[in-house]
């Protein structure tokens, strides 16, 4: 079965971007989120494999909303989406609990290969 | 030598130069009664020679005249190795410590202790070692004292470390991020040392060549090791190689020339650049960054009445700032951490002291020096540790002759180690003497009237070793030689818990007894049940909450006409709160259910009635002035993000008494 993923960023154009990736490289994006409140509502409800996750966000950033997606699961994977210059908040993210980070805009073989050795098919 | 610039802007730098000579000559000659050599000799050399040349820069002439004795002799002493026996090392003791008396004099603006005696024997015996003279007697000879050294840690104790080499891939987008990242990783299999570059160089992504390199203590496998970087993208495993264990002290001596200072202690390959900082300014950041971060709370407080809009983005920004200040504070608090060494590198020469003072046999084992925990606790542990150590050589081990009777070898050993536990730091002290008699202090403490013969009958093992920490019995010198140990052990409890800490006691009649400091890293944050009271909200320190229970004042049980409280298996005393605190509290009806919270007081347990429970939060902790430090009952103040201080209750001291109760009368 392929993995589930829930994609979260405010911008749809991204969000679509990243969901593309996603379908070509056989995952199966079950939903996605525009901001942290309803990432972390999507979170609880799908139960996804994974989630990509904006940094910065109306109403609750990317690393609060990690923050709170693993006080709920704490084996949740979540991967960071990120620009170049965000270095610093990548790393409090890491802090925060997310296993790895993919840079925007994003390159489908480097989004595959970085979320493949998260999920241990690397 | 008299100096002809103002002196008084090098002071504090001379104090604490000389002071760490000066504490290396001492710990350095210590270590010697193992065996000389001459780069032993060279480096109390070296040590002596600095402090002489600091000295006569600083215009102190009687301590360089000392200094320049010290030399003198070190200096003979240094082409005849073997002249140098017990009584030199004693005499050289002695001018250590005179030394020390001159900087501390100094540093105190005093006048320095007079020791032209000293130097006039330090002269004689340098004569004595003249090629040609024989040694003359110098002082009555005193019987061979315990040999006192630090061994190397245990290895068997820690978890293997192990050198792990990374490289980051030089395509990576952002390889200071992949580097943290694995760094991540891998602390999650262990603990982390020696980041090679530093973790902020390698976050900074000053990675040469893309490779960096980190020690690892863990129980896991090579190969578990390999499995989580195969985890990260973009970064591959190096090399994973196993660490010898380097001794916990460096013996080797530096090379660097005598007038040089002293390197600072080095953790990685290279020593790092240091700075010194006045711990005055260290607590003046700790301060700000503490009140940054409570701002910082109130502004986001502030933003809750926004309209949505705005407030998003306000959230955000507060968010990105509280990140920031966290970050901040976190660092000042790293600043602020300390290697044990401080206080376990005088232990050896207080053990030595000690027990020849006392004719036993010591061999003191010091493992985990370097252990880092908040400046604020080591300064708070220093007396205590020495305390116990001192009670394990005057009432724990037995003199040599009760040792061989017993089937003991004559030498006792006084075990301590220090370890990290994950966020706390465990300091061990354990003794292979004659334990402590629990009958014995159940049987004093009841008769001081401290516990009823029923408490004593139920009272488990723990609970009545406990008994040596109360005020009534370890001050009662009769106890000491009786319990098996000594004086003051109130103190010592009293300091442990003012840091935050705790303090267990396990013993065996015969066997010896261990005792168990357990640590918080530091001691400024503080994690508090928040509870509401008339209009007033108070923090109650979690650690020291045992539970809550919530009950009718009139569904309360009686024990002596006294209220109590189920809890758990029994009952505990149960008191309103604004009685204890001596405030106006609001009428409660006996039929309405209240919150009773269950602490832990130095007395034992008892529940207090609440109006209401607040929540929980972690808190910035402020020490009280004066005058609000003389409050009984307070141990601290610290401000929520409503900008509405908060004090911080002492419930380890409380002061409950007896008549206060819950029920119709409060």
């Amino acid at each position: 079965m392929s993995k589930r993923v829930l994609v979260v960023d405010d911008s749809v154009f991204m969000r679509d971007i990243i969901k593309d990736i996603f379908a070509a490289g056989g995952f199966s994006v079950v939903g996605e989120a525009g901001n942290g409140v309803e990432a972390v509502e999507k979170y609880k409800e799908l139960k996804p494999d994974l989630v990509t996750m904006d940094l910065v966000m109306p109403y609750r950033n990317g690393i609060d909303a990690t923050r709170e997606i693993l006080r709920g699961d704490g084996k949740a994977l979540v991967v960071m989406c990120s620009a170049l210059g965000q270095e610093t908040m990548v790393m409090e993210a890491i802090e925060a609990g997310a296993v790895d980070f993919i840079v925007k805009p994003p390159r489908a073989e480097d989004v595959l290969a970085v979320v493949k050795k998260v999920l241990g098919e690397g | 030598m008299a100096a002809s610039w103002d002196t008084s802007r090098y002071l504090s730098l001379f104090v604490g130069e000389a002071t760490e000579h000066l504490d290396a000559l001492g710990k350095e000659l210590v270590r010697l009664e193992g065996g000389v050599t001459a780069e032993a000799i060279d480096s109390l050399f070296r040590h002596a020679h600095s402090v002489k040349g600091m000295a006569g820069s600083m215009g102190f002439e009687a301590t360089t005249a000392l200094g320049h004795r010290l030399e003198d002799l070190l200096d003979r002493v240094r082409t005849a190795p073997h002249r140098f026996d017990r009584t030199t090392a004693d005499l050289v003791l002695q001018a250590v410590d005179a030394l020390s008396g001159h900087v501390k004099a100094a540093s105190n603006s005093e006048p320095f202790p007079d020791a032209t005696e000293l130097a006039r024997q330090l002269e004689l015996v340098a004569l004595s070692m003249q090629p040609g003279t024989t040694p003359i007697p110098f002082r009555e000879p005193v019987a061979p004292p315990p040999l006192v050294e630090s061994a190397p840690s245990p290895e068997s104790a820690l978890p293997p470390r192990y050198d792990v080499k990374l490289r980051v891939a030089t395509s990576s987008a952002q390889p200071g991020v992949r580097g943290f990242l694995a760094y991540k990783r891998l602390s999650s299999l262990g603990n982390l040392f020696r980041c090679t570059p530093s973790l902020d160089e390698v976050k900074a992504g000053k990675l040469p060549g893309g490779v960096f390199a980190v020690e690892l203590e863990t129980t896991e496998t090579e190969a578990a090791i390999g499995k989580t970087v195969s985890q990260v993208a973009d970064v591959e495993l190096v090399s994973v190689t196993r660490v010898v264990a380097p001794p916990p002290v460096p013996v080797a001596e530096d090379p660097a020339s005598p007038s040089e200072p002293e390197p600072a202690r080095v953790v990685g390959q290279e020593p790092p650049r240091t700075v010194r900082v006045r711990t005055e300014l260290l607590d003046g950041f700790l301060d700000l960054a503490g009140e940054l971060l409570l701002a910082t709370a109130s502004a986001r407080d502030v933003g809750r009445v926004l309209p949505d809009e705005p407030r998003g983005r306000f959230t955000e920004a507060i968010d990105r700032l509280h990140s920031l200040v966290r970050g901040l504070h976190d660092l000042v608090m790293e600043a602020r951490m300390t290697p044990v060494a401080s206080i376990t590198d005088r232990l050896p020469r207080a053990a030595r002291d000690i027990a020849r003072r006392r004719g036993r046999e010591i061999e003191l084992i010091v493992s985990g020096s370097d252990v880092e925990l908040d400046r604020a606790i080591v300064d708070e542990l220093n007396d205590p540790v020495l305390h116990l150590l001192r009670n394990a050589i005057d009432h724990g081990v037995e003199p040599p002759e009760e040792r061989r009777m017993r089937g003991k070898p004559p030498r006792g050993t006084v075990k301590l180690s220090v370890r990290r536990v994950t966020d706390r730091v465990v300091l061990e002290l354990e003794d292979d003497g004659r334990g402590m008699d629990t009958e014995r202090l159940k049987a004093v403490a009841v008769e001081r009237g401290l516990i009823t013969i029923e408490a004593a009958r139920v009272m488990t093992e723990r609970e009545a070793l406990m008994l040596s920490t109360a005020p009534g019995l370890s001050t009662a010198a009769s106890i000491t030689d009786i319990s098996g140990r000594g004086v003051g052990m109130d103190a010592v409890r009293r300091a442990v818990e003012g840091v935050g800490g705790t303090l267990e006691i396990s013993s065996r009649r015969g066997a010896g007894t261990t005792f168990k400091l357990s640590l918080p890293l530091t001691m400024a944050m503080v994690n508090l049940l928040l509870v509401g009271l008339a209009d007033e909200v108070y923090g109650l320190p979690i650690a020291k909450v045992a539970g809550v229970v919530e009950a009718t004042r009139g569904s309360l049980s009686h024990s002596r006409a006294e209220p109590v409280l189920p809890f758990g298996t029994g009952v505990v005393p149960a008191r309103e709160l604004s009685a204890v605190l001596e405030i106006p509290g609001r009428p409660q009806a006996v039929d309405a259910l209240s919150p009773f919270v269950v602490v832990e007081t130095d007395e034992g347990r008892i529940a207090l009635a609440v109006d209401a429970l607040l929540g929980q939060e972690e808190v910035v902790l402020k020490v009280l002035t004066r005058p609000l430090d003389q409050v009984a009952g307070l141990a601290g103040v610290t401000v929520l993000g409503s900008g509405r201080p908060v004090f911080i209750l002492d419930v380890a001291r409380l002061e409950v008494p007896r008549r206060v109760l819950v029920g119709g009368e409060a």
